[in-house]
């Protein structure tokens, strides 16, 4: 199966660090402590809550969708990760630079942690797009 | 005067030979009129939008929430209509010289679609619809903006079509 779609071993590397990183910011999300949420119940720390809710429920989708893609439908893959590229870069400069005075995440070092290798998300997938995008075409 | 010479056959080479492969006017791609059409209205749609952004923005326009624009909401506009104002240029960039339109229309749309949903969490509690009717109008008419971004991607034509 993977020899069929023949892409680079970066390709592989890139996308398990890009897998790596969503399952890492689901379970910090799932073992958010309740003493952490009653110690800062302010409202941006509760629409933050809301918001990121809402963006790992995306993330589940996509990384449950994406394999069944890149697999089956190898055509539209390209499409599909530029679309979640275009989307993890929205996201990043909505948090930094948009929404930076109303949002705000709740203290604790993981989801600092998490929040610091962002850039390395973005940096994998879009190695991940450029990859899919440019690589020559087959002649079968 | 018609040359007794030439047969309709030598015609028809010299016409053919002279037509598709061969022609200049051929060069470049032509797209249907439904993708200008739609091309346009999403032109004209975000060009409204970004100004009603700045009207908004600057409480030009009478609504009956004063505290609208006291909740960092103010800010989110002024930045959104600056990132779509530069989307919208690569937009129209990437059609006049037919180079990665699928991409930029797509990274459009992705856009469109989270500021769709971050208003709807973030602001849902304290934007009615009666606050400001004329931007209200825009975001409820945004799925309208979505389904053409989303038809433009789909029949945008990016290599010459051989008969």
């Amino acid at each position: 199966m993977f020899e069929d779609i023949k892409l680079s071993k970066f390709f592989w590397f890139s996308m398990s660090i890009a897998y790596a990183f969503c399952f890492s910011a689901l379970y910090t999300y799932a073992t958010i402590p309740e003493y952490v949420l009653e110690l800062n119940n302010t409202a941006q720390i509760n629409i933050t809550m809301k918001l990121t809710t809402v963006r790992l429920v995306i993330v589940a989708i996509a990384l449950l969708t994406y394999p069944i893609i890149l697999f089956r439908f190898f055509k539209y893959a390209k499409y599909f990760i530029v679309a979640l590229t275009a989307w993890a870069v929205t996201v990043y400069i909505d948090d930094y630079f948009v929404l930076s005075e109303i949002i705000q995440y709740p203290e604790r070092q993981l989801f600092s942690l998490v929040q610091s290798l962002r850039p390395i998300l973005i940096a994998s997938m879009f190695w991940m797009s450029i990859e899919l995008v440019f690589r020559p075409l087959s002649l079968d | 005067m018609k040359d007794k010479n030439t047969n309709d056959l030598e015609f028809r080479s010299i016409l053919g030979d002279a037509s598709d492969k061969n022609s200049n006017d051929k060069d470049y791609i032509v797209q249907s009129s439904t993708f200008r059409l739609i091309f346009s209205f999403i032109n004209l749609y975000t060009l409204i939008l970004i100004v009603l952004f700045f009207i908004v923005t600057g409480n030009l326009v009478e609504g009956v929430n004063n505290n609208f624009l006291e909740s960092g909401f103010s800010y989110v506009l002024s930045a959104r209509a600056l990132l779509l104002l530069l989307l919208l240029i690569s937009f129209n960039m990437s059609a006049y010289f037919n180079y990665g339109f699928k991409y930029v229309c797509l990274i459009l749309l992705v856009y469109m679609i989270n500021s769709a949903i971050d208003n709807a969490v973030l602001f849902s509690g304290f934007m009615h619809l009666t606050d400001r009717p004329y931007y209200s109008a825009f975001n409820v008419t945004r799925p309208l903006f979505i389904i053409a971004l989303f038809w433009v991607f789909i029949i945008h034509r990016d290599k010459i079509q051989n008969d």
